[in-house]
């Protein structure tokens, strides 16, 4: 794989750690490592040892499984809302670029409506019309992660719009099926992939908030958030439930922000690089 | 005719919607080109020569005037107009898709008017490479592996491959470092007697239009100020400011 070859150390790492953090998950959910992640299997508020490598919670349930059915939900929940973000914010930047006119002037504003809401305020607002859960966690990242993904894909389509293959394409006779397929999105594919890939941190972070107030995954299921937050009770007195997923939390946005930025660097096409 | 611009005039609106200002960019301009004719467009920057262009190949309709191509005014649906027009653009380095392979960039407007086999498009995209003097090899190449002058060779063999009647070249050479201009001038020449198409030859660069134009037309400040023949313009030219650009060569 030539892209692997031309990453950077940073960028390999990044993407290393997603894949473990992703795979690692993926196994110790299936394979059911360390037990049940509801069942109440030992002492309440347990420190890390051999039988529970991440300790106990306040009900005796074992941290490790629960951790791995929090990544686990948190990066379904992000990534599926992301996905759909960056379809509608790809169609919505487009239209709003390449076609532009009174359609590009009512997506642009829309966006900034929603755009000018504080992030926190706008994801309690969809938790209270649709009621806590997982339905507002995804509303909420696709509603926050919109207005960023379709500005930067709307001002990177105007530009290539404006390129003279564009036109020359124009000229030649050829219609927007075309158009949009071989010239916009290969030459927007690369924006489109970082952006998604800064919106998949937002969105962790977001579902992390949500959940930290409450209003997103709901227990019995755990969260990075929600963990987080029922262990910040216990903060000085079982540390262990904080630390666990506060790290694994740190590292996944690390990680893809890292990869984001190597990504970035080796999509963009060497001229778009020099000149823009 | 191919071309016949009667009295056209081109206003842009700027401004915000409450305090509109109207900024006149083509003047009542007049001009002609018949069959297998190259008219070289001058002009200063701002003087509508781009704004010209796209009136020309039927991107912008005028405010007002009529505009005809081939005794015909523009249809609305721009495929009736596919393989009857290209046009080779200002930019080197924006002209050709960093995405598509040269050879895909070349078939393009081949593709695009149909009816075509594949294995013919890839004939015709070899013999047209050879045309403009490039190696068959350049079609696997992607655009940032060639350089300027090649990529404005592309970008003319692209123009071609449908063997249009009528080409605009908007400051087509003017990115070009001078021995290269030279080249891609002549290639032009070249192609010219070979395919007999017609072109609108639009430079800021009078030398070059001196070198490859039948006719001149001077636009300055949105209107044409004199058009003649070439023979004619540069020998003895009658508008004063046509005067300063022929001594100024």
């Amino acid at each position: 794989m030539t892209w692997w070859r031309k990453a950077d150390w940073l960028t390999r790492s990044g993407l290393l750690c997603l894949v473990l953090l992703a795979l690692g998950t993926l196994a110790g959910t299936v394979l059911g490592i360390g037990g049940d992640p509801d069942e109440m299997v030992g002492p309440r508020l347990a420190p890390p040892n051999g039988e529970y490598l991440l300790g106990t919670d306040e009900l005796g349930r074992s941290m490790l499984p629960r951790l791995f059915e929090g990544i686990g939900t948190t990066l379904v929940l992000s990534a599926l809302a992301v996905l759909v973000t960056a379809v509608l914010a790809t169609l919505l930047g487009i239209a709003a670029g390449y076609r532009g006119g009174w359609l590009g002037e009512i997506v642009l504003r829309l966006v900034e409506v929603l755009h000018s809401f504080p992030v926190i305020v706008l994801a309690i607002l969809v938790a209270a019309v649709l009621g806590p859960g997982q339905t507002a966690t995804i509303c909420s990242i696709i509603l926050i992660t919109i207005p960023l993904m379709t500005r930067v894909v709307r001002a990177a389509a105007v530009s290539v719009s404006e390129r003279d293959y564009v036109t020359s394409a124009v000229i030649s006779g050829a219609r927007w099926p075309r158009i949009l397929s071989r010239h916009l999105l290969p030459n927007l594919s690369g924006t489109i992939a970082v952006q998604g890939t800064y919106a998949l941190s937002v969105g962790i972070l977001v579902e992390g908030g949500l959940s930290f107030l409450g209003f997103g995954v709901q227990p019995p299921q755990s969260s990075l958030g929600a963990l987080i937050q029922q262990g910040s009770i216990y903060l000085l007195a079982a540390p262990w439930l904080v630390i666990g997923p506060g790290i694994v939390l740190v590292l996944a946005i690390l990680a893809i922000n890292v990869f984001g930025d190597g990504l970035r660097d080796s999509l963009e096409p060497r001229e778009a690089r020099s000149l823009v | 005719m191919i071309l016949e611009l009667d009295k056209v005039s081109v206003t842009f609106s700027a401004g915000p919607p409450w305090r509109r200002r109207q900024v006149p960019a083509m003047r009542e301009v007049s001009l002609s080109l018949a069959d297998g004719e190259i008219l070289g467009l001058v002009g200063e920057s701002g003087s509508g020569k781009t704004t010209t262009s796209m009136v020309a190949l039927g991107l912008r309709r005028p405010t007002s005037g009529t505009a005809l191509f081939q005794n015909q005014p523009f249809p609305k649906r721009r495929k009736q107009l596919a393989g009857r027009m290209q046009a080779v653009l200002q930019h080197p380095q924006w002209s050709l898709n960093p995405r598509m392979r040269v050879g895909q960039c070349v078939a393009e407007p081949l593709v695009v008017f149909g009816g075509v086999s594949k294995a013919e498009v890839a004939k015709r995209v070899m013999g047209i490479l050879d045309q403009v003097g490039l190696d068959p090899s350049f079609a696997d190449r992607y655009p940032h592996q060639l350089s300027g002058g090649q990529r404005q060779r592309v970008s003319i063999a692209r123009a071609l491959i449908t063997r249009p009647p009528f080409i605009v070249f908007d400051e087509a050479v003017s990115a070009l470092d001078v021995s290269v201009q030279a080249q891609i001038l002549n290639l032009i020449k070249d192609l010219r007697a070979e395919y007999a198409f017609a072109a609108l030859f639009i430079s800021h660069d009078i030398g070059a239009v001196r070198y490859v134009a039948d006719h001149v037309a001077v636009l300055r400040h949105g209107a044409v100020v004199e058009t003649a023949p070439a023979a004619v313009f540069f020998g003895t030219p009658e508008h004063e400011y046509s005067r300063q650009l022929v001594e100024a060569l």
